[in-house]
């Protein structure tokens, strides 16, 4: 039985990084507010409440456009890091390792342990879907919030075409507007030069103490090696 | 990760019935100010009163006249209602002869712009619309 303070510390990077997260977006649904009624009030329009603006397709937009691209991010790294590396960094397997390795060294088939997840044990299907349940949750994932950044961007972009005096468009011609795929790109963009950043800087750079980063003495050359 | 997806899911299930939801019960009201505004029986007064703030000024400082006393020269044509289209609080109706867009404001939807004419992928040209 884990005590109250025990659960706390031993869950502190999932709790402290839940909280950041409802900070932030209740900042981003603060301040969108006001942005948006700032742009109402130029357009001559009526400024709308807060709990209008965060229900309403031009906040759903700002908020699934960004999460997409974060479980993007995700997906391709989980998937790009099994079949490719880099020399040095902390993100990555050791050269000459590439692929899905063998049962042994992941613990699967014969090699499974007693205290190995239930579908690592059961064998078959289970264990080959298990073997790639975070990928593909992420793809999922990735998938759903793309979906719905398309959705809530389709209602706001006719919101801005009404505004504009001109005709909405149907959700398949949407997806073919730039405006979608200006927003898609915009995120995507940044999430791939986050993760190449880190991948080489954590060659050369190091964060003592953070399991993102060799130990600091280790040597540039030192693949996969973490603090 | 649980709590995320659900979220992901409850709020894109949100998003889905909140847009389909307004859409339907407002309809209804925005077919009522069109076809009051286009009403030929209609006083110059409360076709005025059904323009939103901002375009009853345009057209009083372009006219430079009360609205009550221009509105009636505008070519309104009124007719079928042929589409009614209700995208957060902007909206559009086309009848078989006019086109005209609204906006939601705290007393109801009004007229932003009246009398206007498709000019394909341009904005529509419209006799009276506000800044």
């Amino acid at each position: 039985m884990t005590g109250r303070r025990g659960f706390v510390k031993d869950n502190a990077l999932g709790l402290a990084f839940g909280g950041f997260f409802v900070l932030t977006l209740v900042g981003q649904a603060i301040l969108g507010t006001a942005d948006y009624n700032a742009q109402q009030v130029t357009n001559g329009l009526e400024p709308v409440s807060f709990l209008d603006y965060v229900t309403s397709s031009s906040f759903g937009v700002d908020v699934m456009e960004n999460w997409q691209s974060e479980y993007l991010q995700f997906f391709l790294y989980i998937f790009a890091t099994v079949w490719l590396v880099q020399r040095g960094s902390a993100e990555s397997k050791e050269p000459g390792d590439e692929g899905m390795e063998s049962d042994q060294e992941q613990r699967i088939g014969e090699h499974a342990r007693a205290d190995s997840p239930a579908w690592v044990r059961a064998g078959g299907w289970r264990t080959t879907l298990f073997s790639r349940s975070l990928g593909l949750v992420m793809g999922v994932l990735f998938l759903l919030t793309w979906v719905a950044s398309s959705v809530a961007g389709w209602a706001a972009y006719n919101g801005e075409q009404l505004a504009e005096k001109q005709d909405p468009v149907s959700w398949v011609g949407y997806l073919g507007e730039a405006d979608f795929w200006n927003r898609s790109f915009q995120n995507w963009q940044s999430e791939m030069l986050a993760v190449g950043s880190m991948a080489v800087l954590s060659v050369y750079l190091r964060q003592r103490g953070s399991p993102e980063s060799k130990p600091v003495g280790a040597a540039h050359a030192d693949t996969g090696e973490t603090g | 990760m649980t709590g995320s997806v659900l979220g992901a899911g409850l709020a894109a299930a949100a998003a889905v019935l909140a847009l389909g939801g307004c859409a339907s019960t407002q309809d209804g009201d925005v077919r009522d100010v069109a076809a009051a505004f286009f009403d030929p029986t209609a006083t110059p007064d409360a076709r005025c009163d059904l323009l939103a703030p901002a375009t009853r000024e345009a057209l009083e400082s372009d006219e430079s006249a009360p609205c009550p006393d221009v509105i009636g020269e505008l070519p309104l044509d009124g007719g079928t209602v042929e589409s009614v289209e209700i995208w957060g609080s902007n909206a559009q109706v086309r009848t078989t002869g006019d086109a005209v867009f609204l906006t939601e404001t705290p007393t109801g939807w009004r007229v932003v712009a009246a009398a206007c004419e498709s000019r394909g992928e341009a904005p529509y040209d419209c006799e009276v619309e506000g800044p």
